[in-house]
C-alpha cells in the first residue's frame, strides 16, 4: 500500500499492516510519525486528528483502507522548522502549550478550521474546536486562532 | 495517656528519625553537591552536582524534576541562568544521575499538619519551626526524587540557586587568578566574563576547567534588584517542540525491533482473571504472545497482550476469552460507601470523635451557647485523573544485563527500584530515562505500570517492549481521588459574629496506601495520621475563637491516589461553601464577613481584596448573573476567586454557565509570571471539569465511567474568560501547579446560591 503523508509518497508495508488498521496506529508504530497521538481511541478527544483531503479528521477510527490514495497531512506536516505554520507561531506567541499532549491535534483541527473560514467568529471556533485539554489550554486556543487567522488573512484583523 | 495530634507526628518523626540519621542538632547536609557526580563529556567540566559547563561555554544543568505541563523545566532553568547571567536559551538541561542532593525536602515537609497562623513566613511558631526541621533533615538523607506537592520551585529555590551562584563564584575566581584582577572588576554579559578596562574576555567554556579547581570563596545570591529574568514573564523553553510534533512523551518512544503490549484488567475493580484462554489472540496475524500479569506496585491481576503494533496487540486483547472472577472480598459500590461515610462522618460529630487535627477553645460548648447554629453535610465522589498521555511504560532487557526503561513518571528513584524488584537485578544496573509527561495531575507518582512494562518485557527475549493502558483502563483502573463526606456545624453570636466552627469528615486516607505501592520501604505497619485526609479542614485561616476538626480515616478497599491539589480538592469546597452559609446566616455580604476573620492573617486578606476589587464585587451585573466567591491556602499558596455565572437550559435542564472567574494569588516571590498565569487558567478549568461534570461510579465493582464521551472534560465552548493577579512578594517561592484548583468549585456553587438560591453541598454540582 501506498499513502501519500505530508506531500510525500509513502510505502506501507502490506505485512505490517491490515486494511481496518486505524490510520494512528499506521502512522505512529509503522511509520513512527508520533507527533500524532493516542488519547482515547473512540474519536472523542481529538488528539489524534490529522487532516486528509484538507478535512480534520480523527485518525484513530479511520481505517487506513479508507486513506489510500488520499492527501494525508500530520503535524509533521504543518510547517517546517524554518517556516512554521502562522498557528505554529500563534502558538507559542500566545504560549499555548503546557503538557502539550494534546495540541498536534488542536494544531491541525484549528489548521482544518482556518481553510474553511479564515475569519472565524468565536462561535465558529467553538464548533469546530472539540478537541480535548486535560491542563486547560483553551483560552489560549482560542486566542491564538484568530492571531493566526489575522496573520493568513495578512495582517488585517 | 490522651494521644494527640502533635505527640503523634512528633514521636513518629523523632522515631524515624532516629532510625535513619541519627539526631544531631546540625542543619540538613548541603545538596551542593561534588563536581564529579554529573558524568563529563568531552570537553565538559562539572563544577558541582547541578552544574556543568561545555567547551562552547553552555551551562548544563541536572533536571530532577519531572515536566508534565506545570513549567518546572522553564523556572528553573531561569533560576540558573539569573544567577551565572547567561541567556536561559543557553541553559541545556540535562537527565541526572541517582543521588540524594536531587530528593525532593520542600514536599515532605509540606506533609506536616501545622496550622497556617504557625507558619506564617517570618512568623512561624517554634514547634513548627522544630517540625519542618526534623522532616527536612529526615528528607535530605532520604533524598527521594519526586515531583508533586506544587513543590518543584519552593524545593529547588535554594538549592540550585546555591549551585549557580557557586559556579558563578568559581568561574569569576578562575578568571580573577588568570588575569590577576580582582573580581569586583568584571561584568558577566550572556555566559562571557569581561573586565571593561583591560579589554580581557572569556566565556564560561574558557574558564570551566581552572573554575573546577578554584574554591569559590564567600558565595552570595544575586541581589532581588538586580534580577533580569525572576519576576518576568518569560517563554516556555518547550513550547516550540510542543507545537510542531517533536517533543517526545514517554509513548513517543521508538527503538529498533519495538514490540507493542496492551493491557487487559478485571472489568470489576480487586477482579481477578481465572481461566485465560488465549488462542483468540494467539491465532490472530500481528499477535506474539501472552504475558499474565500479577499485582505489580498496586496493580491488580491482568493480562497483557504483545504484539507489532499497538492496534494489533489491542485486537488481541479484545478477541481474548477470559473468565474475570470478582474482587475476592466482595464488590464495591461508590454509592454505598458514600453513605457508610457519612454514617460515620455523622457518628464522629455526635461523639466528637475521630482523629483530631485541631482543636481551639471548646467549639461543642461555644456551639450549644451560640444563638444561631447551622449544620450541613457536604461530599464529594472518586475522580480519575484522566491524564492525556495514557498509562505507559517501554522496557529492554540489555544483552550487558542492564534493564533500561523509558517512562512518563513524577517518582524516578521509585521507578528505579521497582524496575529493579521487578527485573531482580541491583538498582545500579537500572537505566531510566523519564520522558516528557502528556499530563501526570498525580496519577504518575504511581508505578504500577511501570512495572508492569519491566515485567513483559521479562518474556520477549532482549526486544523492547512498549506497554500501553488504552483509555478504558485508564478510567477503570486509576487510582481515584478518594469520595469524602464532612459534617460541619457552626455558631453566631447574636450580632452574627461566628463563635465556633466544627469539621468532622470521614474518607480514605491516601499517604500510607501510596508508600506501601510506592515506597514500600518506607511504609510503617501501622497507619500514620494522613494530612491528606484533612488539609483544607483544619488548616483555615479564619480567626474564630472555637473550632474543632477531626477526620475518620476508612478504608473502602476502593484504589485512591493523589490528584491534583489532593484532599484540598474536596476539603476547601467544604469549609468554603460552608463559611458562605455561615456569612448567610449572619446576613453580611461574603467577601466583608470573611474580612472581619482575617484581621491577623493581612496576606490571605490582601489576596481576597485583591479579587474582589478586580473582579468588581459589590457592583451591579446583567440581570441573571450573579459572582460567588472562595479563598482558599494550599501548598503554602494562598488564592481567592470571583466568579460571575448564569444559568442556561440544555434539553430542559438547567445548567450553569461560568463566564469569567478573577483569580488572585499570594505565591511568595513569583519566579515566571506567564507560567503562574498558566497554572491559574489551568487548574481553573481542570476544577470547572470537577465541579461540573467529574464522578466515578462505581457498581457492583465496576467503574461506569469508562472513557471521555460518559466522562465528559469542560469543552473550549464552555471555558470562562480567566483573569490573574498577583499580589507583590518578597517571600521564598511556594508552588502553583494546584492552588487555584481548590477554590473554584465553592466559588461556583457559592456563585450559584447568590443566583438560584439552591445550596449545592454535593459534588459534581447539580441545579435542580
Amino acid at each position: 500500500m501506498e499513502l501519500t503523508i505530508n506531500g510525500r509518497k509513502t510505502p506501507v508495508d502490506d505485512a505490517a499492516i491490515a486494511p481496518e488498521m486505524p490510520l494512528l496506529w499506521v502512522l505512529r508504530d509503522v511509520l513512527e510519525l508520533t507527533g500524532t497521538k493516542f488519547g482515547c481511541g473512540v474519536a472523542a478527544c481529538g488528539a489524534c486528528t490529522v487532516q486528509v483531503d484538507g478535512v480534520a479528521v480523527r485518525s484513530c477510527v479511520t481505517p487506513v483502507s479508507a486513506v489510500a490514495g488520499k492527501a494525508i497531512q500530520t503535524i509533521e506536516g504543518l510547517g517546517t522548522a524554518d517556516a512554521p505554520h502562522a498557528l505554529q507561531h500563534a502558538w507559542v506567541q500566545h504560549q499555548v502549550p503546557q503538557c502539550g499532549y494534546c495540541q498536534s491535534g488542536m494544531l491541525m483541527a484549528a489548521a482544518a478550521l482556518l481553510k474553511k473560514t479564515p475569519r472565524p467568529t468565536d462561535a465558529d471556533i467553538d464548533a469546530a474546536m472539540t478537541n480535548l485539554c486535560r491542563c486547560g489550554t483553551y483560552p489560549r486556543v482560542r486566542a491564538a486562532i484568530h492571531t493566526a487567522a489575522a496573520t493568513l488573512r495578512g495582517g488585517a484583523a | 495517656m490522651k494521644v494527640t495530634r502533635r505527640f503523634v507526628v512528633f514521636s513518629g518523626l523523632a522515631a524515624a528519625g532516629a532510625l535513619v540519621v541519627g539526631w544531631s542538632g546540625l542543619p540538613p547536609r548541603s545538596r551542593l553537591g561534588r563536581a564529579d557526580l554529573l558524568p563529563a563529556g568531552a570537553g565538559e567540566v562539572g563544577l558541582n552536582g547541578w552544574i556543568k559547563i561545555t567547551a562552547e561555554g553552555l551551562v548544563q544543568l541536572a533536571m530532577p524534576f519531572s515536566e508534565m505541563g506545570q513549567g518546572v523545566h522553564t523556572a528553573l532553568a531561569l533560576m540558573a541562568a539569573e544567577e551565572l547571567d547567561i541567556a536561559p536559551g543557553r541553559v541545556q538541561l540535562i537527565a541526572p544521575p541517582r543521588d540524594t542532593i536531587y530528593g525532593n525536602v520542600a514536599m515532605f515537609a509540606g506533609s506536616l499538619p501545622l496550622h497556617p497562623t504557625a507558619t506564617e513566613p517570618g512568623h512561624e511558631s517554634t514547634g513548627a519551626r522544630l517540625g519542618q526541621w526534623m522532616v527536612r533533615k529526615l528528607a535530605r538523607e532520604l533524598g527521594i526524587s519526586v515531583t508533586g506537592g506544587s513543590s518543584t520551585i519552593a524545593d529547588s529555590w535554594v538549592p540550585l540557586r546555591l549551585a549557580a551562584a557557586t559556579a558563578r563564584a568559581q568561574l569569576l575566581g578562575a578568571a580573577s587568578l588568570r588575569w590577576k584582577l580582582p573580581v569586583a572588576e568584571f561584568q558577566i554579559d550572556d555566559g562571557v566574563v569581561s573586565h571593561a578596562a583591560g579589554g580581557e574576555k572569556a566565556h564560561f567554556g574558557e574558564l570551566a576547567a581552572a573554575a573546577a579547581v578554584t574554591p569559590p570563596g564567600e558565595v552570595r545570591f544575586k541581589p532581588r534588584d538586580q534580577w533580569r529574568l525572576i519576576g518576568r514573564p518569560q517563554p516556555r523553553r518547550d513550547a516550540a517542540a510542543k507545537s510542531n510534533g517533536s517533543a517526545s512523551y514517554g509513548l513517543d518512544t521508538r527503538l529498533p525491533g519495538l514490540l507493542y503490549a496492551v493491557v487487559r484488567h478485571a472489568p470489576a475493580l480487586g477482579g481477578v482473571p481465572g481461566r485465560i484462554d488465549p488462542a483468540g489472540a494467539l491465532k490472530r496475524a500481528g499477535v506474539e504472545r501472552v504475558v499474565r500479569l500479577g499485582p505489580l506496585a498496586g496493580s491488580t491481576d491482568a493480562v497483557a497482550v504483545v504484539g507489532r503494533s499497538t492496534w494489533h496487540a489491542r485486537q488481541g486483547a479484545q478477541a481474548m476469552e477470559i473468565d474475570w472472577r470478582g474482587r475476592p472480598s466482595g464488590a464495591l459500590d461508590s454509592n454505598a460507601i458514600l453513605a457508610g461515610l457519612e454514617a460515620q462522618a455523622r457518628a464522629a460529630a455526635e461523639h466528637d470523635d475521630g482523629f483530631d487535627f485541631y482543636s481551639r477553645g471548646d467549639a461543642a460548648g461555644a456551639q450549644s451557647a451560640a444563638s444561631n447554629r447551622l449544620e450541613a453535610v457536604y461530599s464529594a465522589p472518586y475522580l480519575a485523573h484522566a491524564t492525556m498521555e495514557p498509562m505507559n511504560a517501554t522496557a529492554r532487557f540489555n544483552p550487558d544485563g542492564t534493564v533500561e526503561v523509558w517512562a512518563p513518571t513524577q517518582v524516578p528513584d521509585s521507578a528505579r527500584d521497582v524496575i529493579a524488584r521487578v527485573a531482580g537485578v541491583p538498582v545500579g544496573q537500572v537505566l531510566l530515562h523519564v520522558t516528557l509527561l502528556g499530563g501526570g495531575f498525580g496519577r504518575r507518582l504511581e508505578v504500577d505500570f511501570i512495572a508492569q512494562a519491566v515485567r513483559v518485557a521479562q518474556e520477549t527475549g532482549g526486544r523492547p517492549v512498549q506497554l500501553v493502558w488504552p483509555r478504558e483502563e485508564d478510567f477503570t483502573h486509576d487510582f481515584y481521588r478518594p469520595a469524602g463526606v464532612a459534617v460541619l456545624r457552626g455558631g453566631l453570636d447574636a450580632q452574627g459574629r461566628p463563635v465556633a466552627m466544627s469539621i468532622h469528615s470521614a474518607g480514605d486516607a491516601i499517604t500510607p496506601r501510596w508508600m506501601a505501592r510506592t515506597l514500600p520501604a518506607l511504609a510503617g505497619p501501622v497507619d500514620m495520621p494522613d494530612k491528606t485526609t484533612a488539609e483544607g479542614l483544619f488548616d483555615l485561616a479564619y480567626d474564630i475563637p472555637n473550632q474543632r476538626m477531626a477526620h475518620v480515616a476508612t478504608r473502602s478497599g476502593v484504589p485512591v491516589g493523589f490528584w491534583r491539589s489532593v484532599g484540598h480538592s474536596h476539603n476547601a469546597f467544604f469549609s468554603e461553601g460552608f463559611i458562605d452559609e455561615m456569612a448567610h446566616a449572619a446576613k453580611a455580604d461574603p467577601v466583608a464577613f470573611r474580612l472581619a476573620l482575617l484581621a491577623g492573617m493581612p496576606r490571605h486578606a490582601a489576596v481576597l481584596q485583591l479579587a474582589a476589587s478586580q473582579a468588581g464585587w459589590g457592583t451591579a451585573l446583567p440581570a441573571g448573573r450573579a459572582r460567588g466567591v472562595a479563598l482558599h491556602e494550599s501548598f503554602g499558596s494562598i488564592v481567592a476567586q470571583v466568579l460571575e455565572v448564569s444559568v442556561e437550559t440544555a434539553g430542559g435542564n438547567p445548567r450553569p454557565r461560568v463566564h469569567r472567574v478573577v483569580c488572585a494569588v499570594d505565591c511568595g516571590t513569583v519566579v515566571n509570571p506567564d507560567g503562574v498565569t498558566q497554572q491559574v487558567e489551568s487548574s481553573v478549568i481542570f476544577g470547572l471539569t470537577a465541579a461540573l461534570h467529574g464522578r466515578v461510579d462505581i457498581v457492583d465493582g465496576e467503574v461506569q465511567q469508562k472513557n471521555f464521551p460518559d466522562s465528559p472534560l469542560l469543552a473550549l465552548r464552555e471555558s470562562p474568560t480567566i483573569e490573574t493577579h498577583l499580589v507583590p512578594s518578597t517571600n521564598p517561592p511556594t508552588g502553583m501547579g494546584e492552588p487555584a484548583l481548590p477554590p473554584l468549585a465553592p466559588a461556583l456553587a457559592n456563585a450559584l446560591f447568590a443566583l438560584t438560591g439552591q445550596r449545592l453541598r454535593n459534588l459534581p454540582l447539580k441545579l435542580a
